[in-house]
């Protein structure tokens, strides 16, 4: 078949319309508050959201979970409603609010037309200064979050990623454990453990108002004012720092024996860095080539060369402290060995030698083109503001952000790549037959040795009885959203919907690798 | 706060491709849809599976594109792309800084017109190899994933085109030959089988002068297959079910039911009841369920709007550790009684329209979700202007309309319910089931 009179050239890209990040306002409440409002023109649909600078990493091991369940908690009932007539008053102004926290912080947001921002708001007002924290809800979140885990350890996705953070972390990290918690932890959970964690934690001094849309900033502030200036700070001092000590001083193998399992669920890797880095930027680039582009050398090798994998990625969840840096896929069973050994060749050839130009200009290209289109629509413009305020980052951070991708050389990421991935000291952490696979792993010899975990079949156990402290995350993601927002290309894990309510897409979702 | 109307041309090129054109020029992205009208419905026995492995073979390169170069060119243009089979259709779309239109107009051109040129059978292989993993992935390896498979082939007839899922089956993907892909593609792939939305920041004349340079010299296919006789019954006509033994810590309850097609007034008040009955703390599912009886993990409720035939509403219940399925099972159901006997109140009904309202107002404010639903109801229903219309519809559904709806379609005679439950403790290494085609 001939091309019959189509053009074969590739069109040129026209005149850029110059972007910019749409101006913010900033102002400070009498108590600390800080007011983030971004103009939106044109757009009807407000995000708003209050970021507190309290996490699932500021907790101590023996309330892990306390700050995740205490934010569910938040919209289970007021003192001045319950949580069905908080529902309802928030249904009839179109809006539902969402109250979730991550390692780095607890965020209460929503998405209201404009017309009724202000009542919208003072319902978010009400759940995060007046939560009732009632007994009865507690135990039912608590008894909710329990069972949840059990349903983690059935999902090989689920189980892998709980695997792998409890063998790259020591044991005293709180990124050993999921941020919503171990069934042990979460167990003993009280009404008055979350209560206290609200006591603590939520204070106008560290936490930010961000609101996004076609709203008047004055309108806001005033609103703002009239709904949290008698909010008193509690006086809470500085955030330690995070532990987040490596469990990872060498390479080693773990398998979670799944017999019958048609795929192996792959996780390589160790502790990585902290959001606050001065490689940010040249870590974007290189993850990109890497892992996160569809092109990325990853997922051109394992999938679109191979055939192994739906899609293999690799990426840096960058929190407060060194989250972990994750290579992975989910391959078919009998190609686990071969795609083993290549991830390992392809961590070792990004240190190795310098990406090509080629290489390069398309991660560069990618981060910095695809920047207007992340912050289309006001809910990813709030969420990056907010990610910004968690982790303090200067004002003109988004304003410097494409500067500083275009001055990222094939040098910068080779460097990076040196120094921040670790191929002969990561944790390989499988979810697979290992009836199998085994005998090519042992040959394979990717390391000294082996270890062989075998679950116990799921529904054998009592509900509550299964108290193990290596249980699964929340989510997939288990950052609130302020986490990560701020980081265009650094791939993110989130779990597509649930089979049948998707088409199926070529592409995993917004076309990074699984 | 009304949703923003959406101002658009519609015509058609002389080779039939029907081009749509919206401007909006509040952010500098625009996004490029193209709909096809091809679906896992037009899959014939032994073939299933193969209109997504085709979407795929899309991304393996054409005459003047390399493989998987329509991504890379894509991303390094600053752009986002995808491409989805679902039993209705088959989409491609790109969303670009407004800059780079014309590279994308001319990628999806370059491969509807010129796809053969560069086909191969190592590139078909290595997609089916991924396919199959992405069915591994999706379905085989996950808890309950099952469930569309068995539902629908519970609720449609063996010879109907929707008895089968659109991700298809093990070993009919392995069947999938090049004169497969030849014979699809000669088939479907034309412009007068095609609807191209462009929406966002764009100058309409423009967009009209590329659409007529790039895919005016595609010839239109003359001979488009018409589609076989897809009526059926409204109901089943008798109460289906199948238990299923997974690798699950929580038995989970699936019930399934035959609606009417989209475009039915009866699945817009259908979608409100879901709304109302599972969508959300305040829904009476998760209301009595969930929070007051303590039954059940997770409540849901939702359509899944097919045109031929008839629709498909579903939902389940996930069974507490220690609780009766039998007694989950019930409590759900009479709720849906309850629903079917007896109109909602106003104030549920008004609740359950403001929080539509809203998500139409958020969905609609992406250029990339506009140009999908301008190909979407063009495509299926010959009238785009449903981007306006149809968000109005569904706010003058009445209380009765609702409940009628509920009457017309929760019977027990057109019901599937799937119940999952927990493997026997000996039973492990039996994924095999998973592996059977259904």
């Amino acid at each position: 078949m001939s091309a019959r009179g189509l053009i074969m050239e590739r069109p040129v890209p026209g005149q850029p319309r110059p972007y910019e990040f749409p101006p913010t306002e900033r102002t400070t409440l009498g108590n600390g508050l800080r007011v983030i409002v971004t103009p939106m023109p044109g757009r009807g649909l407000i995000a708003a959201s209050l970021a507190i600078r309290a996490g699932a990493s500021d907790e101590p091991h023996e309330l892990g979970g306390a700050t995740v369940l205490a934010a569910r908690a938040l919209t289970e009932g007021t003192e001045v409603r319950d949580a069905i007539e908080l529902t309802e008053a928030a249904e009839r102004l179109g809006a539902s609010i969402h109250a979730e926290a991550g390692w780095d912080a607890t965020s209460v947001g929503l998405d209201v037309p404009a017309t009724r921002l202000e009542p919208a708001l003072a319902l978010l007002a009400e759940v995060v200064r007046r939560p009732a924290f009632p007994p009865s809800e507690v135990e039912r979140l608590r008894d909710e979050r329990l069972t949840d885990l059990l349903q983690a350890k059935a999902d090989p996705r689920r189980r892998a990623d709980e695997a792998y953070v409890s063998s790259i972390y020591g044991e005293a990290s709180p990124y050993h454990r999921p941020a919503g918690g171990t069934a042990e932890t979460v167990g003993r959970l009280t009404a008055d453990d979350l209560r206290a964690v609200h006591g603590r934690a939520y204070s106008p001094d560290r936490a930010a108002l961000v609101v996004a849309g076609d709203v008047d900033p004055a309108e806001v502030a005033r609103i703002a004012e009239a709904l949290f200036g008698d909010w008193a700070a509690v006086g809470v001092g500085d955030r330690g720092a995070v532990d987040d000590t490596s469990a990872v001083d060498r390479r080693f193998v773990r398998v979670i024996h799944r017999p019958g399992a048609v795929q192996t669920e792959i996780r390589i890797g160790h502790p990585g860095l902290p959001r606050l880095h001065p490689d940010f930027h040249a870590l974007s680039v290189m993850s990109a080539i890497l892992g996160g582009l569809f092109n990325s050398r990853l997922n051109m090798n394992l999938r679109e060369e191979k055939g192994y994998t739906y899609g293999a990625g690799a990426g840096f969840d960058l929190r407060r402290g060194r989250g972990p840096f994750t290579a992975r896929a989910a391959v078919n069973t009998e190609a686990t060995v071969p795609a083993l050994s290549e991830f390992l060749a392809e961590l070792d050839r990004i240190r190795q030698a310098p990406v090509t130009d080629a290489e390069l200009a398309a991660a560069r290209d990618y981060l910095v083109g695809v920047f207007p289109l992340r912050f289309e629509t006001p809910g990813p413009v709030a969420g990056s503001l907010a990610g910004l305020f968690v982790h303090d980052l200067p004002d003109d951070e988004l304003a410097r952000y494409r500067p500083a991708i275009e001055a990222v050389t094939a040098d910068d990421v080779q460097r990076v790549a040196r120094e921040h991935i670790r191929p002969d000291a990561a944790a390989i952490v499988l979810v697979g037959d290992h009836d199998q696979f085994g005998a090519a792993l042992e040959t394979a010899a990717f390391a000294a040795a082996v270890e062989v975990i075998r679950d116990e079949t799921p529904g054998t156990k009592g509900p509550l009885g299964a108290a193990d402290d290596e249980v699964g995350p929340v989510d997939g993601r288990e950052g609130g959203p302020a986490d990560g927002a701020d980081d265009p290309g650094l791939p993110g894990t989130d779990e597509p919907a649930d089979p049948g309510d998707d088409p199926d897409a070529v592409l995993d979702g917004d076309g990074h690798g699984a | 706060m009304p949703v923003p109307v959406v101002e658009f041309s519609d015509e058609r090129l002389a080779n039939g491709l029907r081009l749509i054109v919206a401007q909006d020029h509040l952010a500098p992205v625009v996004a490029v849809n193209v709909w096809y009208n091809v679906g896992s419905k037009h899959e014939v026995e032994g073939k299933t599976g193969f209109a997504h492995l085709f979407e795929h073979v899309m991304f393996q390169g054409s005459a003047n594109v390399g493989k998987a170069e329509h991504m890379a060119l894509v991303q390094a243009a600053g752009g986002t792309l995808n491409g989805t089979t679902w039993l209705d259709r088959t989409n491609y779309f790109e969303t670009l800084p407004s800059h780079q239109l014309e590279l994308a107009i001319w990628l999806e051109a370059d491969r509807m017109g010129t796809l053969l040129d560069a086909l191969s059978q190592e590139n078909l292989d290595n997609q089916r190899e991924v396919v199959k993993n992405e069915k591994r992935w999706s379905y085989d390896n996950r808890p309950y994933g099952t469930w569309n498979e068995k539902l629908l082939g519970h609720l449609f007839p063996h010879e109907h085109p929707y008895h089968h899922p659109t991700i298809g089956s093990m070993e009919d993907l392995d069947a999938a030959s090049l004169d497969d892909v030849k014979d699809f593609f000669r088939t479907w792939y034309a412009p007068n089988n095609a609807v191209l939305s462009v929406v966002g920041d764009c100058d309409p004349a423009q967009v009209r002068a590329w659409a007529e340079r790039y895919f005016g010299p595609i010839p239109a296919n003359p001979a488009l297959p018409p589609l076989p006789d897809m009526s059926l019954p409204a109901i089943i006509g008798e109460e289906r079910r199948e238990v299923v033994e997974d690798r699950v810590p929580l038995s989970r309850v699936y019930v399934g039911f035959r609606a009417p097609v989209f475009g039915d007034r009866r699945l817009d008040a259908l979608d409100l009841a879901a709304q109302l009955l599972a969508g959300g703390k305040g829904s009476r599912l998760h209301r009595r369920l969930v929070r007051e009886e303590r039954l059940a993990q997770d409540v849901a409720v939702f359509t899944l709007p097919f045109i031929g035939g008839a629709s498909v509403c579903v939902g389940w219940a996930t069974v507490r550790p220690g609780v009766d399925v039998a007694a989950v099972e019930a409590a759900y159901l009479e709720e849906l009684e309850k629903l079917a006997a007896e109109a909602p109140t106003d104030d549920e009904l008004a609740r359950a329209k403001a929080l539509t309202e809203a998500d139409e107002l958020g969905a609609l404010a992406r250029v990339e979700e506009r140009a999908d639903r301008l190909s979407m109801y063009a495509t299926l229903f010959d009238d785009p202007g449903l981007v306006n219309t149809l968000l109005q519809r569904y706010l003058s559904v009445t209380t009765e309309q609702i409940r009628d709806a509920a009457r017309t379609v929760f019977r027990a005679d057109n019901r599937v319910v799937l119940t999952y439950v927990p493997m026997p403790a000996d039973g492990a290494g039996t994924d095999a089931e998973h592996e059977v085609a259904a």
